[in-house]
């Protein structure tokens, strides 16, 4: 009896504890990339990503549990053919004068053991917001040497269907509707 | 050999190759151009063992000779090192130094293939010789993608081709082991003839 309540009184110090283990991240730019591609033609696969970006995650690595809210610049695509890039952010794609940014927001978090397993979130793309799930292809967290602070991370992946979203240039030409986003970042701890 | 002279001399190499290919075997070889909105070496690399760093070269340019019917082509890819964009300006000019990619010193990388593998119509694979920072390994690429369309006034042949290299065995070792040693190479060509 003794014991049960020792490890009772445990129990609620290791749940007091978790509850007040939530972190506060602030995503690293350098480290922290939408990437995606399409195929083209029925021959290759274009790839491009988004340069510019800002956002916060939150983690309670004990609770299991986590936020995140990520803003896009969409006029920083970067495909490395400039008209195409020109081309993607005109009214045909991502109409970056009216939508200049994207945004994916979350606050349901999956783990699997101590491995974040998947987000799942809602993605604003062109001014509509829809869900979308990304599932963690590989998550770690570790003391970097140059911040000398934690940071955690991984790799995210999704696939999405653009006319979802409005995004249906080329679509009547046979241009694919799935686009595939593959989406690296590292966050410090604040 | 300079970059220039290789290029001309890959060039010629195909060309005499598909000018002289007289025989039944070699009556389709064609010359394709590698089209520079869509040639392009994307790269992978583990970053502290969290996530994966990503970046790209090009537009490649290059030759690839092709004969489906024969089932065989060879190529020459030429990859200007000091191209390399991460989205991240300070950390393309860390790479471009001399412990890394030595863009000045070797200011290309290359691409020479003769070993092609079709499974049927289909390119599969291509194995050969990549040089980087002047040190030449054995690569294969194996096709993830691989198609021909007709164009107006020709055809264009293209696809997806993935293959990996350590860094270490050309001597880019800074970073080790934080960086990953592997680097994953994803590279989509299109050649016009």
């Amino acid at each position: 009896m003794k014991h049960t309540l020792i490890a009772a009184s445990l129990a609620l110090l290791a749940l007091g504890s978790a509850q007040a283990q939530t972190v506060s991240y602030g995503i690293d730019p350098t480290h922290t990339f939408a990437n995606f591609e399409i195929g083209h033609m029925g021959t290759s696969t274009l790839r491009g990503r988004f340069d510019k970006k800002e956002g916060t995650v939150q983690l309670d690595r004990t609770a299991r549990t986590g936020s995140v809210d990520i803003t896009i610049d969409v006029g920083s695509i970067n495909t490395g053919v400039e008209p195409f890039n020109k081309h993607l952010l005109s009214e045909d794609f991502f109409n970056a004068a009216k939508f200049p940014t994207a945004r994916f927001v979350s606050s349901k978090f999956n783990f699997s053991g101590d491995k974040l397993t998947d987000v799942t979130g809602s993605l604003t793309l062109l001014g509509k917001t829809l869900p979308v799930t990304l599932k963690a292809t590989q998550f770690n967290c570790y003391m970097n040497p140059m911040f000398k602070r934690e940071v955690c991370g991984g790799d995210f992946e999704t696939t999405l269907q653009r006319s979802q979203w409005g995004m249906g240039w080329g679509l009547n030409m046979g241009a694919p509707d799935t686009v595939r986003l593959l989406v690296q970042v590292e966050a410090i701890k604040q | 050999m300079q970059p220039a002279a290789f290029h001309i001399a890959a060039a010629r190499a195909a060309f005499l190759w598909a000018a002289t290919a007289g025989g039944p075997a070699y009556a389709q070889a064609w010359v394709y151009t590698l089209d520079p909105d869509h040639s392009f070496v994307h790269f992978e690399v583990q970053h502290f063992g969290t996530s994966t760093t990503r970046g790209r070269f090009g537009p490649v340019r290059g030759v690839v000779v092709l004969d489906r019917a024969a089932g065989r082509g060879e190529l020459s890819l030429r990859i200007p090192t000091a191209t390399v964009d991460t989205g991240i300006p300070v950390f393309n000019a860390r790479l471009r130094q001399a412990d890394l990619l030595a863009s000045d010193e070797h200011p290309e990388a290359f691409f020479v293939a003769t070993r092609f593998r079709f499974e049927g119509p289909r390119l599969a694979e291509v194995r050969g010789e990549f040089t980087w920072r002047g040190i030449g390994q054995a690569l294969s690429l194996h096709a993830t993608h691989f198609a021909c369309r007709a164009v107006e006034g020709g055809e264009v042949c293209g696809g997806d081709f993935e293959g990996e290299v350590l860094r270490s065995d050309f001597g880019a070792t800074f970073g080790l082991p934080l960086v990953g040693d592997r680097v994953r190479l994803k590279v989509q060509v299109e050649g016009r003839r």
